[in-house]
């Protein structure tokens, strides 16, 4: 099997490096057989790529020690999900699970073009057989995974036990989807720039490989956090970790591009900058692998370090001065007729958002690298870590939440000042009423004060939105409200799932505030039958009860919680012993509810499990933030949703209302 | 009843130097929160957050919470003695600063070099923010602007979104 994968990953470099050639002299001398046996290339590539993919699972799922990763990377006791996974808990097998992505989405990509855009799809293809190229010598000549050991040991070192979690089994393979499905839109921005073909057509035939990869990006940030909150044990889920922040950059980047292309979409201006996005976003997944795998910048989640930093830090580097040299010389045919009219514009919303969030990614940039410089320049080591990234990021995410208000409302071109009235009186009512109550509730910091009133505000102008779309439905089709709100989400997806979108994000950051601002955390150390108390909860010590595997000792503490004397739940954090690493790790245990969350961790044991100390945290409202990234998936889903039977409803409504009612001005008697 | 708006009177722009003075605003807003925080007597949570955990882990010393973690919990223990002690934050900050250099802050300081760190995000905004603004400026005055098209006033002014009923009944006619 290890021959197999070695043999398998060294075909699909050559076949990678035939269809770049193959593509080209297709598509420069209009050659069509050249680009359909590029295209056969690229499949057999992906084939190549798959097997020896299989050929690593085989070798963890049989534990066969020979192979140096299965060795370094599982063992005979690790529980099968677990050895599965590990295929991505290692260099090697990770960056494997990459190529293969990569190789997978670009036949697909290479499927959906077999008949369209024969001018600009061969250099994508191309485009994406280099980055394919770059992987593929990295897994022969750099980090191969089938390395075999001198010495076949009887007993593999095993995962990491930080990774032998169940979310770690779905975290990186969502972010490694988003990462690599964000080079199909680069290679056609580069394909555009390259072969001339500078209309909107790269756009179109990126748009759902653009949405699908921030859907993706979207969840694999929600996963790791998720991962680190039930994992890591300190009660958060987010701690500016520079590979949470090489996570989040891309998406942050990745959202930028998806509304300033509305722009160009609408009215053909921002080229160059929607074409700099895209490649922003493919350099910024470079930049990220390099940093999880170079250790010049340490990390909690660098489980894999190595000398593959100098590659990576590279091919990084060739691709952005190529790619920045290709829209210089093109800077002078991207240019077009703009217009624009006023600040008060949604054109002028986007600009500002756009502004906003790629501030954000400068920031979290600059804020990761910051350190290296100070080390470079004053030979300090110094840390940039949570207050730097909190203070800076804070007031830009609040700048952003009103824009996210604002742009939706607001017309193309300009808006009258009477407009802007009845447009946002009724959501500036809500956000200020919102700020009020908290106020009175007795909320004081300013910025948990701004960012409630914000929210309500945002809320308030989707709610517009909605009720306006609605209203417009049931006024010229005669439809009842809910069919109408149903029909209007269905006939213009796009623009209201956006919107299911949006009122995700604003949950989730409802519950990043909650959880922030108001976590509560108690220690306490406590005989068998003894209580304690947190917030409203009262919780009893029960007992210990231990358990002993091959693979790892665990000791369950049992804790009883109750509220105004009725018990409401029974609670079982654990410690774990992994003894392969000979390493101990904490399970927590958490009682989620709408309000708070209540997360305890078993710190430690005295006298035979007689005696333990408890780390208790009441977080509020941090259930948003998982209920908000549901919506955001909910809104994708809506967004991305092939919109076929628009054509069929429209002609039934046609049945039933007359075109000419339709074509003047509504009748009177609206609102 | 249809509300008719008054023809639309263009809006000025909002200038650069608003925008520069928004930003300020932030800035200055940034820096200034944590001092308004500080109180006399410190937080054992707020001197935590401060410092940086040596376990290697990246997370503050008040977040560290890894079981293979030697260094979060005794410091922890250590502050709390220090604030008993009638320490300051500063005294029990430039204590750990002392005692294993700048690397244990949890932020950079806010002085020399390191004030590059607080200050290049912000500047970089302004800087957006200003090459929009002038960007904006060359899109008004271009020449090959097509003229302007005729205010937008009743149509925007009726009860439903123009955008909306527009598709709407563009939708229908192809249906038709």
């Amino acid at each position: 099997m290890p021959d197999l994968g070695r043999l398998a990953l060294a075909i699909a470099l050559m076949l990678a490096i035939y269809s770049i050639g193959a593509n080209v002299f297709g598509a420069r001398r209009a050659r069509p057989e050249f680009v359909a046996s590029a295209r056969h290339a690229i499949w057999a590539m992906c084939a190549m790529v798959t097997i020896a993919v299989v050929a690593l699972w085989t070798g963890l799922l049989s534990s066969d020690f020979s192979l140096e990763y299965v060795a370094s990377y599982s063992s005979t006791t690790l529980p099968t999900a677990y050895k599965f996974t590990a295929l991505w808990g290692g260099q090697q097998g990770s960056l494997l699970l990459w190529t293969w992505l990569l190789t997978i989405f670009t036949s697909v990509a290479a499927f959906q073009n077999r008949r369209r855009n024969p001018a600009l799809a061969p250099y994508a293809m191309a485009v994406l057989a280099g980055v394919a190229i770059f992987f593929l010598g990295m897994l022969n000549f750099v980090t191969r995974p089938f390395d075999l050991m001198a010495v076949i040991p009887a007993q593999g070192t095993d995962l990491n036990p930080l990774l032998q979690n169940y979310w770690m089994a779905i975290h990186p393979p969502s972010l490694y989807t988003g990462y690599v499905s964000a080079t199909v839109p680069f290679a056609f921005g580069a394909a555009a720039l390259i072969s001339g073909k500078l209309d909107d057509g790269w756009i179109r035939s990126t748009r759902r490989w653009a949405i699908f990869s921030w859907f993706f990006l979207t969840l694999g940030n929600l996963f790791g956090a998720r991962w680190a909150y039930e994992v890591l044990g300190w009660g958060g889920y987010w701690a500016w970790d520079p590979v949470e922040n090489a996570a989040f950059m891309p998406w942050l980047v990745m959202t930028a591009y998806l509304h300033s292309v509305m722009i160009q979409e609408r009215k053909d201006m921002l080229k160059v900058w929607n074409l700099a996005l895209v490649g922003l976003a493919f350099g910024l997944t470079l930049f990220g692998t390099f940093i999880t795998r170079s250790g010049v910048i340490s990390s909690v989640h660098s489980f894999t370090q190595s000398g593959l930093g100098p590659y990576f830090l590279s091919f990084l580097i060739t691709v952005a001065v190529a790619y920045t040299g290709l829209l210089i010389f093109r800077a002078k045919e991207l240019r077009s007729p703009a217009e624009f009219e006023s600040y008060l514009s949604r054109e002028a919303a986007f600009l500002f958002n756009n502004l906003m969030l790629i501030g954000i990614a400068f920031a979290v940039f600059w804020g990761t690298i910051f350190p290296v410089l100070s080390e470079a320049v004053r030979g300090v080591k110094i840390t940039v870590g949570p207050p730097f990234f909190n203070r800076v990021a804070g007031p830009l995410a609040l700048g952003l939440i009103f824009l996210m208000g604002v742009g939706p409302l607001i017309a193309w071109r300009r808006t009258t000042a009477s407009n802007l009235v009845k447009s946002f009186a009724a959501p500036a009512i809500v956000g200020v009423t919102t700020g009020v109550a908290a106020l009175a509730a007795g909320l004081r910091a300013w910025y948990v004060l701004t960012a409630f009133s914000l929210a309500a505000f945002v809320l308030g102008t989707i709610a517009v939105e909605f009720r306006r779309g609605v209203g417009a439905r049931r006024h010229m089709l005669a439809e009842p409200a809910p069919t109408a709100l149903v029909n209007l989400i269905a006939k213009n997806n796009r623009r209201y799932g956006g919107y299911i979108i949006h009122v995700g994000v604003i949950v989730a950051f409802v519950g990043i505030i909650g959880s922030s601002f108001f976590k509560t955390e108690v220690k306490k150390s406590v005989r068998v039958g003894q209580s304690f108390t947190i917030g409203a909860f009262q919780l009893r010590y029960l007992g210990l009860s231990e358990h002993d595997t091959s693979h790892m000792e665990t000791a369950t503490a049992r804790l009883e919680v109750s509220r105004g004397g009725r018990e409401v739940a029974e609670l079982a954090p654990a410690k774990l012993f992994y003894k392969r690493e000979q390493q101990p790790a904490t399970r927590v245990a958490i009682r989620s509810t709408p309000v708070a969350d209540l997360y305890i961790v078993l710190a430690g044991l005295d006298d035979n499990g007689n005696r333990a100390t408890f780390e208790v945290f009441l977080t509020p409202l941090v259930f948003w933030l998982w209920a908000g990234g549901l919506l955001m998936a909910i809104g994708t889903v809506v967004v991305m949703w092939p919109n076929v039977r628009e054509r069929a409803a429209i002609a039934a409504a046609v049945a039933r209302a007359a075109p000419a009612a339709l074509e003047g001005d509504p009748a009177p008697g609206g609102e | 009843m249809i509300v008719r708006a008054k023809p639309a009177i263009p809006m000025r722009p909002m200038r650069a130097a608003h925008l520069a003075c928004a930003l300020a605003i932030l800035v200055a807003a940034s820096l200034g929160v944590p001092r308004a925080l500080a109180g006399d007597r410190p937080s054992a949570e707020q001197v935590s957050q401060a410092l940086t955990c040596q376990c290697g882990c990246g997370l503050t010393v008040a977040n560290c919470n890894m079981p293979t973690c030697g260094f979060a919990v005794p410091t922890r223990h250590e502050i709390r003695r220090m604030i008993d002690q009638g320490k300051s934050q500063v005294e029990i900050i430039s204590f750990y600063q002392r005692k294993y250099g700048e690397k244990v802050l949890s932020a950079p300081t806010t002085y020399g070099f390191n004030l590059l760190a607080w200050t290049t995000p912000f500047g970089a905004l302004l800087l957006g923010g200003v090459l929009i603004v002038f960007t904006a400026r060359r899109w008004r005055r271009a020449p090959d602007t097509p003229a302007p098209a005729p205010a937008p006033s009743d149509a925007e002014a009726a009860p439903f979104d123009p955008e909306l009923r527009r598709k709407l009944a563009e939708d229908l006619r192809k249906g038709g």
